[in-house]
């Protein structure tokens, strides 16, 4: 549902229709039972980038000058690419996050499977996800330790940061061989990533609404 | 370096997971001929893995510090495996971190798998007789053919076309402030292949 909203949003071309992303975006949010306080804090980084492209854009773009200061000339169609852009983006991003924020990462794969991801890669996903924490700290440490031995910073620091890698491939790889055997006593074979149960007939329905939302809104797009 | 949501037409987007499907497809096709493709699985899991977290910190490059994009680097260790996982991996970092986006997906494929697998292809053909250069050029190559990759398709993608200085300007400014990426992925990847091959060179294809 996620991505039929986001390729919805992504069709509309026409700045008069921001305010119906916008609303349609909150209605998801609210609707999704997703912690406002969580998304709203992932959204700060696409929330500065939308603000740079609507600031910037205006300046290098357009013929219609709404604004002159000197040499600086803000266009009026500047600011509707830049407008249209950032808030796409942010309803983008926002509708994704209501959708997927709540959903622990393994049903996110199992989702992913359903969608007809091939086995291999959701269980490299699952596998991915499972180490992630672990190695992230490791390299974090290994970090530290280079810092708290002195090590050299800027350009010639540059050659360390390469062996931190090697050191962390090195284990790595010898854990993976570890784990390939496990898996291979414990009778790996079909996959580790679960596939999910057919659909309840209302998320069946929600996926027609929403996609009928979807084509609604790009039909409105062309017609205006 | 990642594109978001919403900056391209849904067309580009669209047309990008067509491209990355087929990229995808093209290496799962290579990865079923192998006599047993599930046996790389953990390896292509934990090095993966390795590439998202380090991708994640940033590297002190003066004047400015980097993220690294180490499309180069997976595409030497993993070969084939490289574009399957980096699918995963920029999935994964959209929807925990919020970094590329939803419908970019398949447009950063392209971005980064694409280079990754050109890499894989300059390694095996010079990996064995130039390792150090191969290399340097496969970690800082990779970056420039991802970065020409993606401005090409910001800026055919803008909804209004830029005038033909700023357009200039633009793709000077975006040259010069990833030029540090460029230099410290090529000497990155060049010092951790040669403690590879030195360490465990049963980790380093063909040697």
């Amino acid at each position: 549902m996620a991505l039929i909203l986001a390729f919805a949003f992504a069709a509309v071309g026409n700045v008069m229709l921001l305010p119906v992303l916008g609303m349609v975006a909150l209605a998801v949010l609210a609707l999704s039972g997703a912690a406002v306080g969580v998304v709203l804090r992932r959204l700060r980084g696409a929330g500065v980038l939308a603000l740079g492209v609507v600031l910037i854009l205006p300046f290098v773009t357009g013929d219609q000058v709404l604004w002159q200061f000197g040499p600086l000339r803000w266009h009026a169609e500047g600011l509707a690419a830049g407008l249209l852009i950032g808030g796409r983006l942010l309803a983008i991003v926002t509708v994704t996050l209501a959708f997927l924020t709540p959903l622990p990462p393994f049903r996110l794969v199992a989702g992913a499977r359903a969608l007809g991801v091939p086995t291999l890669m959701a269980d490299l996903a699952l596998l991915t996800l499972r180490y992630l924490d672990e190695l992230r700290a490791e390299l974090a440490r290994a970090m530290l330790a280079r810092r708290l031995r002195g090590g050299k910073g800027g350009w010639r620091g540059l050659s360390d940061y390469g062996v931190i890698l090697a050191a962390v491939l090195i284990r790595s790889h010898r854990r993976a061989e570890r784990l390939w055997a496990a898996m291979r006593l414990r009778g790996y074979g079909a996959g580790v990533a679960q596939s999910l149960p057919p659909l309840a007939a209302r998320a069946r329905w929600g996926m027609v609404l929403v996609a009928a939302g979807g084509v609604a809104l790009v039909l409105l797009d062309r017609a205006i | 370096m990642h594109l978001p949501d919403g900056i391209v037409p849904v067309e580009f987007a669209l047309a990008g997971y067509a491209a990355s499907g087929v990229l995808t497809a093209l290496a799962l096709s290579q990865l079923n001929r192998q006599p047993d493709p599930r046996a790389a699985i953990p390896r292509a899991a934990m090095l993966t893995t390795v590439f998202f977290a380090a991708a994640l910190v940033a590297i002190p490059v003066p004047p400015t510090s980097v993220h690294l994009m180490l499309s180069g680097l997976m595409g030497v260790m993993l070969g084939w495996f490289a574009m399957p996982a980096i699918m995963v991996g920029l999935f994964l970092q959209a929807v925990l971190f919020g970094h590329g986006g939803l419908t970019t997906l398949g447009l950063n494929g392209v971005i980064v798998g694409l280079p990754a697998l050109l890499a894989f292809g300059f390694w095996q053909l010079a990996g064995r007789r130039w390792p150090d250069m191969a290399a340097l050029v496969a970690g800082s190559g990779a970056v420039v053919l991802g970065l020409a990759v993606f401005a090409a398709i910001v800026l055919a993608g803008l909804p209004v076309a830029l005038d033909s200085g700023a357009e200039s300007l633009a793709i000077r400014a975006f040259l010069l402030a990833h030029l540090p990426l460029v230099l410290a992925e090529g000497v990155i990847v060049l010092a951790l292949m040669r403690v590879l091959r030195r360490v465990e060179p049963g980790l380093v294809p063909h040697v």
